[in-house]
């Protein structure tokens, strides 16, 4: 079946098409930096979007929740056994992407016959000196490292101005307050940027104040502010309020 | 083919993910049967008392091998996680891997699970590795007599728990001490919970903190194995503790002058 080069390419570009049409409805999930580390934050209509990896790592996600937990539970094994086994210090994003995650699933979605993860990863990292970058996951294996933040969504469109508006804002001078409300800032335009290619536009929140609505806000913090070996915290209720308040 | 789940056997735990990736608890020697104690370094004083606020934990930095006396800067307090220390008695290898293990298994739970695991279950952890180091323990080799702090968020309450090298576990109301120099200062701690200016439980951080450096101290006048504090060295002992507001271990500046004030005499 696949036994002639054209016919492999054309079951890949499909399988391209089927992951991007599963992906379609999945909404952004943003990571940029700010004073005092990185924040990773997103709306979900169900909890589950944004994670701990490890001590300095956050994940955010969008896509099929069984996927995004199979992956989830790969990375933290990977994490904890090599943090037991070397050192906390060994634990870093690039060689869990390079030399883990990223060729399994690359391996997975060149073989056609096995059902593709549906998901886009998005990471936000604190190395020992204190300094973020930001990677990008893509359900083929492709990733990306960001040094002013990253996106992911199911909407192109919308990824890529929110991206653009990332590179150009200077997120790491914010405050956590200033860069939560940038970030709801950005999550909002790129729903009008991004409106033209959903049809579903109609179904889903495009506001804040649709969302705040409607559903969670989910964000975590890798904070440089602690004295804790772990440097991963959800931001709390009291956090977000004002947020809220400001988008009615 | 097994009917149970791949993770059938606990999920969320770290020592199964260990297990599963080849490693194993060392188990009791095959064939030896004696071996020379002197040899094999020993942890020595450690303690542990509820204070208004929490628990203190404190131990001193010793470790020896027989009378020789082999590092004046060993850290017997170790976090486990942000709301739990183990403080370590005996053979400080295995302690020191019985520290990491738990540290991890208590961070994977959280982060797989997606909370924290319960302090029955963090107890629980640490009696099971010592009931699986059994066999080191009876040849003499890896015995560990720890104590097992935790602040507890559900119920808001500290916990203190001592350990027999076998993994029984006692809750301890108001203090305990482990190691050579324990005997020194267990019979203080309990002459001044019942008869001192306050009970033990009533006490600032800071009249606890005292009163762990004193009793340190007093511990290593009549135990070679306890160290006293050196501050012209800069060795002082270890005075962390665990309240709602998770572990804090004093800084030097700090117990530099707090072990002036503590040691000087009246």
């Amino acid at each position: 079946m696949f036994d002639e080069p054209f016919r492999w390419m054309e079951a890949i570009s499909t399988r391209h098409s089927y992951v991007q049409e599963k992906l379609k409805k999945g909404q952004p999930v943003l990571a940029v930096p700010y004073k005092e580390g990185a924040l990773v934050m997103g709306f979900a209509a169900q909890p589950g979007k944004i994670f701990e990896v490890y001590d300095r790592i956050a994940l955010g996600s969008l896509g099929h929740p069984a996927d995004v937990e199979r992956l989830r539970m790969t990375l933290l094994d990977m994490a904890h056994l090599e943090g037991f086994n070397r050192s906390e210090k060994d634990v870093t994003l690039a060689r869990l992407l390079q030399f883990g995650i990223a060729p399994a699933m690359k391996q997975n979605f060149e073989e056609v016959m096995r059902a593709p993860y549906l998901v886009k990863l998005l990471f936000a990292e604190i190395d020992f000196d204190n300094r973020p970058s930001f990677f990008r996951l893509n359900y083929d294996g492709h990733w990306e490292m960001f040094k002013k933040g990253a996106v992911i969504s199911g909407n192109d469109k919308e990824s890529e101005w929110i991206q653009k508006q990332i590179e150009q804002t200077d997120f790491a001078s914010l405050s956590l307050k200033q860069a939560l409300k940038e970030a709801c800032r950005l999550w909002e335009e790129g729903k009008k940027q991004g409106s033209p290619e959903s049809e579903d536009s109609d179904e889903q929140p495009t506001t804040l104040a649709e969302a705040f609505d409607r559903w969670t806000l989910e964000a975590a913090l890798l904070s440089t502010a602690t004295e804790r070996r772990a440097l991963y915290r959800v931001v709390t209720p009291d956090e977000i309020e004002p947020l809220k308040s400001a988008a009615k | 083919m097994s009917d149970k789940p791949e993770n059938f056997s606990g999920p969320g735990d770290f020592i199964d993910l260990l297990e599963r990736s080849g490693y194993s608890w060392p188990k009791a020697i095959a064939g030896l049967t004696a071996i020379d104690k002197a040899s094999v370094p020993q942890g020595t004083t450690v303690m542990a008392f509820h204070f208004k606020d929490g628990v203190i934990v404190a131990g001193d930095r010793r470790a020896t091998a027989g009378n020789a006396i082999m590092y004046e800067r060993c850290d017997k307090v170790i976090p486990i996680d942000d709301f739990s220390l183990m403080a370590i008695a005996g053979v400080p290898a295995t302690a020191f891997e019985m520290a990491r293990i738990l540290s991890h298994n208590f961070e994977y739970y959280r982060r797989s699970q997606l909370q924290p695991l319960s302090t029955e279950g963090k107890i629980r952890a640490l009696s099971k590795l010592l009931k699986d180091n059994m066999g080191l323990a009876m040849q003499g080799v890896g015995a560990v007599s720890p104590i097992f702090a935790s602040y507890d968020q559900r119920e808001a309450k500290p916990y203190i728990y001592f350990y027999d090298i076998l993994g029984a576990q006692f809750e301890i109301q108001t203090h305990t001490a482990t190691g050579s120099g324990s005997p020194v200062i267990r019979g203080i701690l309990e002459y001044e919970d019942l008869w001192g200016a306050q009970k033990l439980g009533q006490r600032t951080l800071k009249e606890a903190a005292q009163l762990a450096i004193r009793l340190l101290q007093t511990a290593g006048q009549f135990d070679s194995a306890t160290g006293q504090g050196r501050p012209e060295d800069k060795i002082y002992p270890v005075i962390a503790s665990i309240t709602d507001q998770g572990y804090r271990f004093m800084p030097e500046e700090e117990l530099a002058v707090l072990f002036q004030e503590s040691t000087k005499r009246k």
